[in-house]
């Protein structure tokens, strides 16, 4: 690990050099998210002055490795320097000139983030908690479904919560969660089939239950 | 006590010390270690839970065994050298407790030569894994357990006085086995001069610290790089309300890498659940009382994650 200023562009979003455009998206914005003003992560260690020179050298990296052609140059550059370790660099961040010393593969921060998502739920049933668990490993709030589908975030942690009695009837129950399930690229037929057969049997409006009652 | 094995399961009969801290109290530390504990204990292996904590001992209650005969109390006070004596069973077979209650409250912690001697009698107890549920604070007593392996567990909840005192401990713990790492009388006074935070040669983190070292002696610069690379602690966000909350996890990670070239590494989160406050009052572990529940699936992921063998400490650029 080196000195902030002299971290290359890869170091400083901390992906690798082979990251693809959505690892240097979702790095960017990680990025973004930690070093804002509020940070709760960030807001112990920072001191005046030093993180807005980080913010800047994060915007850098972040407009050069998105885009191919100048990322291209740059991944050209840093071989250059690693061939001659002289350094030479002429992308300069702000008038600091990044002095680049053997140049390692870094292991990316975001890497593990997959790893972290396994949760091995595979088939079955689709209960609240296993719904909330699906937005969380994407990074999804309450409100952005909201936003999308424009349903009221009550009712929709209330679904999360299965707190059946709280949500209108059935059919705009199956509204809700097609609604949810697409903003999370799932199968909302399926999902939705799943969910509401567990909320009928619970609140026992439920097809089985009127069966079983004559 | 800085060369602890932590390589993988372990099979050579040697358990695996795994120490639980963080440095804020009531962020979940005991809950998490008790439930982690009996997620292995179940899957089969042979786990003991030690409470650390000689002045808030807990565990006990987090595992379900309301009155311990022994405790930790027994070695500190020197009545009990034999630690498997202290070992007590709990509900569940491949787990077993070595408590932390009573102890004496006008001298309640050991001595440092004791907490040595403690640490080496766990290593020789017949188990797989060996947890170290640690009390709240940053002080030498809970960090020489921390100290046991390098990639102790830092347990933290989403909230600011939790997150400032997670990076205080983890500073700490660096600073503490770079001391012990250090040969030369010189290069361990600017440490010891780098741990007052307000130090007048404006050392602030420990790549100013390095730098320092370094124009004293390259030799003892290149053991630093070591200590640096080793060092890797393992976070786990506790009682997670949102997606922000799970990021936290992330953003800790790469501050820690930024300011303090520490490479943590993020285990896992636990959400937030009204059933984990059930199981604490009926004093289970929770993924025994209550396994589907959402946070137990989360424990039952870290579980798995925590005795995996280690991803290859990230070469990450760190050059003397």
């Amino acid at each position: 690990m080196k000195p902030l200023t002299e971290q290359d562009y890869y170091e400083t979003l901390d992906v690798s050099r082979s990251a693809n455009f959505e690892d240097i998206e979702r790095a960017y914005r990680l990025a973004c998210d930690t070093y804002c003003e509020d940070s709760l992560a960030g807001y112990p260690v920072f001191e005046v002055g030093d993180i807005e020179v980080l913010r800047e050298r994060i915007e850098i990296a972040y407009r050069i490795l998105v885009d191919p052609e100048t990322r291209r140059a740059y991944d050209q550059e840093l071989s250059v320097q690693a061939e001659h370790t002289a350094p030479a660099p002429t992308w300069r961040a702000s008038g600091e000139e990044p002095v680049v010393e053997e140049v390692r593969p870094t292991a990316p921060v975001l890497a593990p983030l997959d790893a972290l998502d396994e949760l091995e739920e595979g088939e079955g049933e689709w209960t609240g908690a296993r719904l909330r668990r699906a937005r969380l490993r994407q990074g999804i709030e309450i409100e952005d479904i909201t936003k999308v589908t424009k349903v009221n975030p009550t009712y929709l942690s209330y679904i999360e919560e299965e707190r059946f009695d709280g949500l209108p009837a059935s059919v705009y129950v199956r509204g809700f969660v097609v609604g949810y399930a697409g903003v999370l690229g799932l199968d909302a037929k399926q999902v939705a089939a799943s969910y509401l057969e567990r909320c009928d049997e619970r609140r026992g409006t439920g097809k089985r239950r009127l069966f079983a009652r004559k | 006590m800085i060369s602890g094995t932590s390589e993988g399961p372990p099979g050579n009969g040697v358990p695996r010390l795994i120490p639980f801290g963080g440095g804020k109290g009531g962020v979940g530390k005991t809950f998490v270690a008790a439930n982690l504990a009996t997620t292995l204990a179940k899957a089969g292996h042979r786990v003991v839970a030690v409470d650390g904590d000689l002045e808030g001992a807990n565990l006990h209650t987090a595992l379900g065994v309301p009155r311990p005969r022994n405790s930790v109390a027994e070695f500190a006070a020197e009545r009990e050298e034999d630690v498997r004596k202290l070992l007590e069973d709990t509900p569940f077979p491949n787990l077993r407790l070595i408590a932390a209650t009573r102890p004496n409250l006008a001298n309640p912690q050991p001595s440092h030569a004791l907490r040595v001697r403690f640490v080496r009698a766990l290593r020789t107890l017949p188990a797989d894994y060996v947890f170290i549920d640690l009390g709240a604070g940053a002080d030498a007593t809970v960090m020489d357990y921390f100290m046991v392996c390098d990639d102790g567990v830092v347990v933290i909840a989403p909230e600011p006085t939790s997150v400032e005192n997670a990076y205080a401990f983890m500073r700490a713990a660096f600073y503490r086995r770079l001391r012990l790492a250090m040969v030369s009388a010189e290069v361990r006074k600017v440490i010891a001069l780098a741990m007052d935070e307000r130090n007048e040669r404006g050392i602030r983190t420990p790549l100013d610290l390095l730098r320092e070292v370094k124009s004293i002696d390259t030799e003892e610069a290149h053991r630093f790089v070591d200590v640096m690379r080793a060092f890797r602690p393992r976070i786990i966000v506790n009682d997670v309300h949102t997606a922000e909350d799970i990021r936290l996890g992330f953003s800790v990670r790469s501050v820690c890498r930024k300011y303090f070239a520490i490479d943590a590494e993020y285990l896992g989160y636990v959400n937030h659940d009204s059933a984990a406050r059930a199981s604490v009052r009926a004093r289970r572990p929770l993924v025994d009382s209550d396994p589907r529940s959402d946070a137990a699936v989360y424990l039952a992921r870290i579980a798995r994650k925590l005795i995996a063998p280690r991803i290859e400490a990230a070469e990450a650029g760190v050059s003397a």
